[in-house]
């Protein structure tokens, strides 16, 4: 049988699982508000261990990664890094907005800044960044979607149509199911994705050069220059390495699609074990990412790039056979969906919750929101899919100037999880946005990262800079609200009110 | 509380086992940054288990923060 046959109808037979777990979550549903959005705050370790690494880890882990390596080398290591950062940021801050969440019924990351700062504008501002930002994230996964569709299909399929076709697929279990669905694939598609990179890079390793460490030993030989820093291109200088540490971590984390799953779990251990374990799944799976890069600069030489997120695919399809090939894209097919239909999900929760339960019609039923955020998800998916079909850059590149917006809420949510110090005020966090998000438009796009410093780096400096000065010169929450929330945190953390 | 006046703050650890997790952590995530990645890391030889001293190098101490944080964890930081 041809591989094309093959590799199509096993990413197919996927999307139909996937679509028949959304129809079964749809029938646990209670037409509850809490249970479509948050999974009633009912997620388990396991769950949530596998939604939020299959969350973070999209098309970029899975494409973009091997693409990266095998532009710029052994630099991309680096990834391990920022995955531990992950780990400690979810052990220390995930489990504080999980505790403010279940005291005060939080639901998207604007209830709580909202909240604290007592501000409207603070809402507008966090949601506008959080679903502006998260739909570059939307544009990484459906282009990711729409190469692999493609190179499975042998070019039957075209780009354009492969990621409408997922699009919609992801869509629907998500308008199906809600969160429950979303969670319930990520467990499939969090255990399958993890397997088909090891499996497929190993495979093409003892293929073309007789196993991963002659891999190693090859590169050595044939292209020393990726094997150092900062890499051929001289791409990754310490400011590189730095800023796409924290703008990978703290700014993936603070994107609405990973804060809302901290709201999700059952209690705050798990949190806290999730913490503690995430970066074993989210840093090992770079290891044949790097195989697969690094091994395909050698045999597929000559990709320029976007060209460069397809090397994965591209291998499998020439020296792996059609099962094997088949089986592994409809793992890079599960590693983008599970992060798209996340996405979707929570842009879907933002805008209905922070937008048109608050400002349009805000005392309606709860079936009445269900229904206004699955007609949102429907717009969310035309806007992605124009985006997807109208820009081309590197995958790595879009989810890193997707990381950087979120991470100009840095500022805001530490000043919410962490008592003590100097209390941000209304203006100076909306002052702090607003200047980062300049700086990062000076720094990203009109003079990207001066001093071969990462833009996001810039960005969330100048922020905090604004956002410091201004709260001295304007009025902070009320005492009321400080106490209120700043002693639930101190209860949580220390078991004292102070 | 009676009015918004700076509480303990959450930005240092208040107990033993926090204060050697978060030393522990940040150290060992220093080894992993600049300057070391780009200087004493920042070569091939010597070889270890047929694989380049500086993915070695990185591996080991992603490894050993994985531990601190399941310590912690375990320590009920």
């Amino acid at each position: 049988m041809d591989t094309w046959v093959v590799a199509t109808g096993m990413i197919v037979s996927y999307l139909v699982l996937t679509i028949v777990l959304g129809i079964v979550a749809n029938q646990r549903m209670t037409g509850d508000m809490e249970d479509f959005l948050l999974y009633g705050r009912k997620a388990g370790f396991v769950v949530l261990y596998l939604t939020v690494v299959a969350s973070f880890h999209s098309s970029f882990a899975f494409l973009g990664s091997g693409g990266f390596f095998y532009t710029h080398g052994v630099g991309f290591w680096a990834a391990g890094a920022w995955t531990l950062l992950v780990g400690a940021i979810t052990y220390v801050i995930g489990t504080r907005i999980w505790a403010l969440g279940k005291a005060f019924g939080y639901m998207t990351p604007a209830d709580m800044l909202a909240d604290f700062y007592e501000s409207e504008a603070v809402r507008v501002t966090v949601a506008v960044v959080s679903v502006v930002f998260t739909i570059l994230y939307i544009q990484v996964q459906a282009q990711g979607l729409g190469y692999i569709i493609n190179v499975a299909s042998g070019e039957r399929i075209s780009f354009e149509a492969g990621t409408l076709i997922l699009l919609i697929v992801a869509a629907v279990y998500l308008m199906a199911g809600g969160l429950r669905a979303v969670y319930w694939t990520d467990v499939l598609q969090g255990v399958w994705m993890y397997i088909a990179v090891w499996v497929g890079a190993l495979v093409l390793s003892y293929e073309l050069f007789g196993g991963p460490l002659e891999l190693w030993r090859a590169v050595s030989e044939q292209r020393p220059d990726l094997l150092s820093l900062p890499g051929p291109k001289g791409f990754f200088t310490p400011g590189m390495w730095i800023g796409m540490t924290i703008t990978l971590s703290f700014g993936i984390v603070f994107q609405p699609h990973m804060m809302i799953r901290y709201y999700t779990a059952v209690d705050s251990k798990t949190i806290k074990l999730l913490g503690a374990t995430t970066p074993i799944y989210l840093m090992t799976l770079y290891i044949p990412a790097a195989m697969v890069g690094l091994g395909g600069a050698l045999v597929m030489p000559g990709l320029v790039g976007a060209e460069a997120d397809r090397i994965f695919p591209e291998l499998l399809f020439a020296y792996t056979n059609p099962w094997l090939t088949g089986a592994i894209l409809a793992g890079a097919t599960a590693a983008a969906m599970s992060t798209l239909d996340s996405i979707l999900h929570a842009n879907m929760t933002v805008l209905t919750r922070d937008v048109y339960q608050r400002f349009i019609r805000p005392n309606e039923s709860q079936s009445h929101y269900i229904n206004v955020g699955r007609v949102i998800v429907v717009g969310l998916l035309i806007v992605g899919y124009l985006l997807s079909v109208g820009t081309f850059d590197y995958l790595v590149v879009l989810v890193t100037l997707s990381g950087a917006g979120a991470l100009q809420l840095m500022p805001a949510i530490l000043g919410v999880c962490f008592p003590g110090g100097r209390t941000l005020t209304r203006a100076g966090v909306v002052a702090g946005i607003a200047a980062g998000l300049v700086t990062l438009y000076v720094t990203l796009v009109v003079s990207p990262h001066p001093m071969g410093m990462h833009g996001g780096l810039w960005g969330l400096l100048v922020n905090a800079a604004v956002a410091l000065n201004v709260s001295v010169f304007t009025t902070p929450p009320s005492a009321e609200t400080i106490q209120r929330v700043h002693g639930e945190v101190e209860r949580f953390v220390y078991g004292t009110e102070d | 509380m009676s009015d918004n006046a700076p509480r303990r703050s959450h930005f240092l650890p208040r107990t033993r086992d926090g204060w050697t997790a978060t030393i522990m952590f940040l150290a060992l995530f220093l080894l992993a940054m600049p300057p070391m990645t780009h200087s004493v890391l920042n070569r091939t030889d010597p070889w270890i288990l047929g694989l380049p001293f500086f993915y070695v190098a990185l591996l080991a101490v992603y490894s050993v923060l994985i531990l601190v944080l399941i310590w912690a964890f375990l320590r009920g930081v």
